[in-house]
């Protein structure tokens, strides 16, 4: 029941729906934004979301300790949990987390195609039927298209949708007038889904900026609570 | 007198099995006069080290046994307690690491960082504990200590400074730069004993000149001091030495040493580099558990005035009767005095008080905060706290997870099974997490562990020590059964065959308990049972606990609630009730519909990256989870949850399947319920055992 009530009351649904129905299979999105800001809380919160409907996610990590992303997951869910007045209960969080697996590489610039053959490893071996993959701490500015394109090609082989953050650097200003970020122009053509977060007035909000090759910024109607750290409809 | 505790260091040495670890600490005691003959580890001359005080650690090359050795040097006393390694050894590897106050941790120069240096490491770190590294076995082919400092940094996510270089490796070594002093260090004499310093080879200099920068930038960020003196060119030995030790004992850089034990090269400034950067006792926050305030932890001060708390962390069977090693951590002990074992309740008086090297004994009057001793003839087990009367402390949790395999052995020879239950009682009192008892049914002797290679080292132990060969059978997991709903009961037991009837009705209901493994939950009124049955009842509904009637094994998690029942003014009776309470839990219990729980372990592997998928497969075909992997560079390592009960001879399979390069640690996590398919069978089986015996 609980498990019904998150997934039906996710701002996750709203998301959707701005997106015609989500990223999908075969399918690469990107949130974009400054460090710090919450990317990684906003994809906690999509992997929750999929863990909540017995899809099974595979979190890649570039960036922390496997501890870390653990404890992203539990702050994250037991906020969900709170969000909805529901108590949090730790035992629902063990039951979807089966269907999670985390896999971190430490060293800086791991070859993607490493990263890539330990992935399909961990599906087609260990037999872990993902249909998410959230790749948090990706260097863009290190890779090339040609990286995002052996991922798109892995995500399509596998049927696997793909979710990115991409940490932005360079000075101000970050977007161009169409709303993609300038360190990312290289990559646009690997890019079906890509969504930034953007502080405004002390608020971050959540921007659609491209979607299955339809280019049209829009505001998705909702922004990231900096207390909780979840995405809240504005 | 107790020792000045500025001058003690407590330390362990730590390393991956071959990296030479007894022959390192073989050489220290030879250094330090504790020894006069060295010998070699696999006992070339029949032998063997002197701190492999077990015959079957000899043969193995391995150390199991925690024994605590005390040397001297530059008028310190530094306590060597030996830690073993293996994750099987929880209790062991825990007691030992908390015993300590900082370690040596040896590598190979050649095999660099394998994968039990990272368990020991993250041991080490786990219990904050102070090290410093010691590359050793410079004198063999392929020797690259540079290597090895660039592991410490990027595998064990260790900072490091090191302070010495080495003068000529493989067959070339002949001894190392200090970059404190900035001097040759060459060890000459039969046996290494005479260290000689030179000024620098030429050869050499600008080398070390570019590695003694390095030392002092690094050593810097701890002192301003020092930083100010390297501006100007005349930083002193002694800022560098208080900077290091101040940046070790923060445990915010590792110091790196390095040499080869086995051609007693580097041994003795690495003695003075226990003695200058590890920290003292005092140095370091020790916490016990405050019985009296539901286990708070308080902090305890390292000084001789305080009241006593010490740590019994080993015992040992000695010609002399056993010898219980302590770690003092507060106040101080005098023979003679009395003190007081928070678990057991019982006061005792100090008798013998001594100090240990690892073969012989020195009597003391007294030892203080800080040290390690060890008393004669004390009846305690591994673990207890002594305090002084009045507290009540106790150094480690109490809690002491259940064995979770089981294995039934039958001596060769009728004649050693006295002697095999000698040992059984000794290793039981050595190690909580080892237990045997005689199965009432088969009347086989059954050992409990917390795994398969706990339980082989127990066997061999036997072997060796006791002379008692053993036949093992089947390793059997320890499985459990729960209920998964509420069933109510009503239940009459009734006896009349003439003489005194027996009576009593018991009526309630029973129900799934989480996290707990029983509770009893009195609601009786109005003295339908009396209360003097009341325990009965309890008994009774424990005794059906015992042994649940899915699988044959004990019943966890269940909560029985007695609201009502009935008694007889002449029948009833202890015993009627403690039946009636039986009869009452299996009616029940089939309505509540049981089901099977099953040991599941925590397995970490390590190895080298391009075997994961192999291992992920391993994983996957015995019903595991996987929860994460880390890759680092080329290696990696796996976490998993894993049933017990699929992962016997893993070993050999993950041996096989990566030849040879990838190791395995495991530990009970929890308990997990069977898969349907998996409990029909362990059901079907104990069903048509039940049949077989009834047939008989």
């Amino acid at each position: 029941m609980i498990t019904e009530e998150l997934v039906r009351k996710s701002p996750m649904r709203i998301l959707e729906n701005s997106m015609h129905g989500g990223l999908g299979k075969g399918k690469i999105g990107v949130l974009a934004s400054r460090k710090g800001v919450g990317k990684t809380a906003c994809l906690v919160h999509i992997a929750i979301d999929r863990l909540l409907q017995e899809k099974a996610v595979i979190h890649v990590s570039f960036s922390s300790r496997v501890d870390h992303i653990m404890t992203w997951y539990e702050h994250i869910f037991s906020e969900m949990a709170k969000n909805l007045g529901l108590e949090s209960e730790p035992n629902l969080l063990d039951e979807i987390i089966k269907n999670r697996v985390i896999m971190n590489f430490s060293q800086k610039g791991t070859p993607t195609g490493q990263v890539l053959r330990s992935l399909e490893a961990l599906i087609k071996n260990g037999r872990f039927p993902a249909e998410t993959v959230i790749v948090d701490g990706f260097s863009f500015p290190q890779s090339s298209p040609d990286d995002l394109q052996k991922f798109r090609d892995l995500a399509e082989r596998l049927g696997l949708e793909v979710w990115f953050s991409a940490s932005l650097k360079k000075e101000d200003p970050l977007f161009d007038d169409r709303g993609n970020p300038y360190e990312l122009e290289c990559c646009l053509g690997q890019i079906d889904v890509l969504m930034t977060l953007q502080h405004r007035q002390e608020k971050v909000y959540l921007r659609l900026i491209k979607e299955h090759g339809i280019q049209s910024p829009v505001e998705v109607g909702l922004i990231l609570d900096p207390k909780t750290l979840l995405l809240v409809e504005t | 007198m107790a020792l000045d505790i500025k001058k003690v260091r407590n330390i362990g040495i730590s390393a991956h099995i071959d990296s030479g670890k007894t022959t390192l600490t073989e050489r220290i005691l030879f250094y330090t006069k504790k020894i006069h003959k060295m010998h070699e580890v696999k006992g070339k001359d029949g032998i063997g080290a002197t701190m492999d005080s077990m015959e079957l650690e000899r043969e193995r090359g391995i150390t199991i046994s925690s024994a605590a050795t005390n040397v001297t040097w530059e008028n310190h006393t530094i306590n060597i307690i030996d830690t073993p390694g293996h994750v099987d050894f929880t209790i062991e590897v825990e007691r030992a690491l908390r015993v300590l106050d900082g370690a040596i941790l040896v590598l190979c120069s050649v095999g660099g960082v394998q994968s039990q240096t990272l368990t020991v490491d993250r041991q080490l770190k786990r219990y904050k504990v102070p090290c410093i590294a010691f590359i050793n076995k410079l004198d063999r082919v392929g020797a690259n200590p540079d290597k090895v400092i660039s592991q410490l940094g990027e595998q064990l996510g260790r900072p490091t400074v090191v302070l010495e270089i080495p003068i000529g490796l493989e067959d070339q070594h002949q001894g190392v730069i200090d970059l404190v002093t900035m001097e040759a260090v060459y060890f000459e004499g039969n046996q290494g004993e005479i260290v000689r310093r030179e000024p620098i080879p030429s050869e050499l200099r600008t080398r070390a000149e570019k590695a003694r920068q390095d030392l002092l930038d690094a050593a810097s960020m701890f002192s301003e001091e020092l930083t100010a003196a390297a501006l100007e060119g005349r930083a002193t030995q002694d800022q560098i030495i208080a900077a290091v030790r101040k940046a070790t004992v923060a445990r915010e850089l590792t110091p790196v040493l390095m040499g080869s034990a086995y051609k007693n090269k580097g041994v003795q400034p690495l003695l003075d580099a226990v003695v200058r950067y590890l920290p003292d006792p005092s140095e370091i926050e020790n916490f016990a558990f405050d019985l009296d305030q539901d286990g708070r932890e308080i902090k305890l001060q390292s000084t001789p005035e305080a009241p006593t708390v010490a740590l019994a962390f080993k015992l040992e069977e000695s010609p002399y009767g056993q010898l219980t090693y302590i770690r003092i951590y507060q106040g101080r002990i005098v023979k003679g005095t009395e003190l007081f074992n928070t678990r057991s309740k019982q006061k005792f008086r100090v008798g013998r008080l001594i100090r240990m090297h690892a073969d012989s004994l020195e009597e003391i009057e007294e030892a203080g905060a800080g040290e390690i001793s060890a008393l004669f003839g004390i009846d305690c087990q591994s673990g207890d706290t002594f305090v002084a009367p009045g507290l009540n402390l106790a150094m480690s949790p109490i809690f002491v997870p259940e064995p979770v395999i089981s294995l039934a052995v039958f001596p060769e020879e009728k004649r050693s099974s006295d002697r095999l239950s000698r040992a059984l009682k000794r290793f039981a009192k050595e190690d909580p997490t080892f237990r045997s008892h005689v199965d009432p049914e088969s009347k086989e002797t059954i050992i409990q562990g917390m795994g398969e290679l706990h339980l082989d080292v127990y066997i061999e132990r036997m072997k060796r020590e006791y002379g008692v060969a053993l036949r093992t059978g089947m390793p059997q997991v320890a499985y459990r059964e729960s209920i998964s709903r509420r069933a109510e009961f009503d239940y009459v037991h009734k006896k009349q065959t003439g003489g005194a009837g027996q009576f009593g009705r018991v009526i309630g209901f029973i129900e799934p308990l989480a996290e707990k493994g029983y509770e009893f939950v009195n609601q009786v009124k109005g003295g339908r049972i009396p209360r003097d049955f009341i325990p009965a009842c309890d008994k009774g509904f424990q005794a059906a606990l015992k042994k649940g009637k899915l699988i044959g094994f004990p019943i966890t998690g269940v909560r029985v609630t007695l609201t009502d029942g009935q008694a007889h003014e002449v029948d009833s009776s202890d015993l009627a009730f403690q039946a009636a309470a039986q009869g009452a839990f299996w009616k029940a219990y089939e309505a509540a519909r049981p089901y099977a729980l099953e040991p599941i372990m925590k397995l970490s592997v390590e190895g080298p990256a391009e075997f994961v998928g192999s291992v992920f497969a391993s994983i996957n075909q015995r019903r595991g989870i996987i929860i994460s992997s880390s890759e680092d560079g080329m290696f990696a390592r796996i976490d998993a949850e894993v049933p017990l009960s699929e992962m016997f001879g893993y070993s050999s399979v993950l041996r096989s399947l990566t030849q040879g390069k990838a190791e395995f640690t495991m530990e009970f996590l929890k308990y997990g319920r069977v898969p349907a398919p998996i409990a029909e069978k362990l059901i079907a089986k104990y069903q048509e055992k039940l049949r077989g015996s009834e047939g008989k």
